[in-house]
């Protein structure tokens, strides 16, 4: 048996679609099968909660009286991209303010935006003939500008690497503190909820796809940055970071408790966003794949403290990670995540309500994510 | 367990072997936690103590007769519950298993009782919402 968009949204918008969670569908599946629930239930809602450091907002802050051509920009004395028209500007997650120890950045005036908070805006530029302002001060918020809109060039990662330390000091990573001598492990997939991880293949995700994106709507722009398919798979989903979307949507709809700017010890900024992506059940085959469970995906451990060149070293599948610890040469291993499982859960119980109350229908694909993608590598020269 | 106290001191008794006299004089076990002397000669010392609530409260005295601040310890680790958002950063950064995983909500809850104030997780969590209140 199989549904059509039209069918699923009809029924979405009478108030009778049948919305489960990925984590719901897992023994939903064990219990009657694939064919049997994809009968049942008309949307799969995924969610993941994490650091998405490829991660900005595009904002148009207004001409002033005189108007100004900004080209050097502040926002809460984070600099912001002065490169595009004379009020238009993109601010970046990691982007640090010029003190890189004062753990505030681009996430964080992100942040703060979303919450409604007022931010301080410093701005210069040349003065021409057309715009003869050179510099100006203002303190922004998201109502009195005009556009505000994330747009974010890798989100929602497809599964990602574990890391661990083997050398005799503690490191400070984007993976987190990681203590000498392997005395912790850290991850960071959503594994079980992950979007990408129930639509292994991209094939009901695709460009036009809307989403929830920060408490707020949300499309799926393009493939995501480092897009790549070339990964051994088990159980039919790739071991370690794969595929990946570009994300965008409207900050002014957003929710501050699914934003968080981050201050990674070490490492620097960078924002924890979630990210739900509704799956409707066309058939059978998007019900078996989105009803795989943390017990079938796995990952590789890495050694953080080599520079490059970092080998398997072991692989654990989500269900042992999130147990709190895994076993590695005989002894015991403790394990942290870093991205937020309670978030990820969050996020899919809110967009589920969303569709069973008949507020967010399901957009087809305009056109299909990449079938294929490898990285490549930078040569530096000699 | 134990009861947590902090004893702070200062360059008149940085030298005094508190430990010492906490076991022979109280006949009290002391566990030292932490122990920090500044550049100005201050310092504190967290420790547990097992033994008679009645023979803590004697060794309070008379630690406080030597010119030593002691107090007991209370909320010593502040965790900004607006802030966090339950990534479990923390969990394996800790020596005594404070953080765990609700096993229904995965929200991370805390427990300040078997915390000992080391401080390990206050630099590893990502959104800084847990500090030491020593």
């Amino acid at each position: 048996m199989s549904k059509t968009y039209e069918e699923i949204n009809d029924k979405i918008k009478a108030k009778k679609a049948v919305v489960c969670t990925a984590e719901e569908v897992i023994d939903l599946v064990r219990e009657k099968g694939a064919e049997k629930a994809s009968e049942e239930v008309d949307v799969i809602t995924t969610g993941t909660f994490g650091a998405m450091c490829s991660s900005g907002a595009f904002l148009n802050f207004g001409h002033a009286t005189p108007p100004i051509r900004m080209t050097n920009i502040l926002l809460n004395g984070v600099p912001a991209y002065g490169g595009l028209a004379a009020v238009d500007t993109y601010i970046g997650a990691a982007q640090m303010t010029e003190d890189p120890a004062g753990g505030y950045g681009g996430g964080h005036v992100i942040e703060d935006l979303i919450a409604g908070k007022r931010v301080h805006l410093r701005a210069w530029g040349p003065g021409t003939d057309c715009y003869v302002r050179k510099s100006i001060e203002a303190d922004i918020s998201l109502d009195d500008i005009n556009e505000a809109y994330l747009y974010n060039p890798r989100n929602s990662y497809q599964n990602y690497g574990i890391a661990t330390n083997t050398s005799s000091r503690t490191i400070y990573t984007y993976m987190g503190k990681l203590l000498p001598r392997m005395r912790n492990i850290t991850y960071s997939s959503a594994g079980q909820l992950s979007p990408l991880l129930n639509d292994p293949h991209c094939d009901v995700t695709g460009i036009g796809t809307k989403i929830f994106l920060a408490g707020g709507e949300g499309y799926v722009a393009w493939q995501g940055t480092q897009f790549n398919t070339a990964n051994e798979e088990v159980n039919g989903v790739p071991v370690g970071g794969s595929r990946t979307l570009a994300l965008i949507g409207d900050m002014k709809g957003m929710d501050s408790s699914y934003v968080r700017g981050l201050d990674i010890s070490g490492y620097g900024t960078s924002i924890a966003l979630g990210v739900g992506i509704p799956l409707p059940v066309l058939d059978a085959d998007v019900m078996r794949r989105a009803a795989i469970s943390d017990e079938e995906i796995f990952s590789d451990m890495l050694d953080y403290s080599l520079p490059s060149g970092r080998k398997p070293m072991a692989r654990y599948s989500y269900a042992q990670l999130r147990s709190g610890k895994v076993e590695y040469e005989g002894r015991s291993i403790r394990t942290s995540s870093m991205s937020s499982y309670a978030g990820a859960k969050k996020v899919a119980e809110e967009l589920k309500d969303w569709i069973e109350k008949g507020e967010f229908t399901l957009a087809r694909p305009s056109a299909p994510l990449p079938r294929e993608g490898r990285l490549k590598h930078l040569v530096a020269k000699e | 367990m134990g009861t947590k106290i902090k004893i702070e001191f200062d360059e008149m008794n940085v030298q005094e072997s508190v430990t010492y006299i906490l076991s022979t004089e109280y006949g009290l076990k002391p566990n030292v936690l932490k122990a920090e002397i500044k550049d100005d000669s201050s310092g504190i010392m967290i420790l547990t103590l097992e033994g008679d609530q009645s023979k803590i409260d004697e060794a309070a005295e008379g630690l406080r007769s030597k010119g030593f601040t002691v107090s007991s310890l209370e909320r010593h680790i502040l965790r900004d519950k607006a802030r966090c958002f339950s990534c479990g950063a923390c969990l394996s950064l800790c020596p005594t298993k404070s953080f765990t995983f609700d096993e229904k909500t995965w929200e991370v809850h805390l427990d300040i009782d078997t915390c000992i104030a080391c401080g390990s997780c206050v630099t590893g969590c990502p959104v800084k919402a847990l500090r030491l209140n020593l």
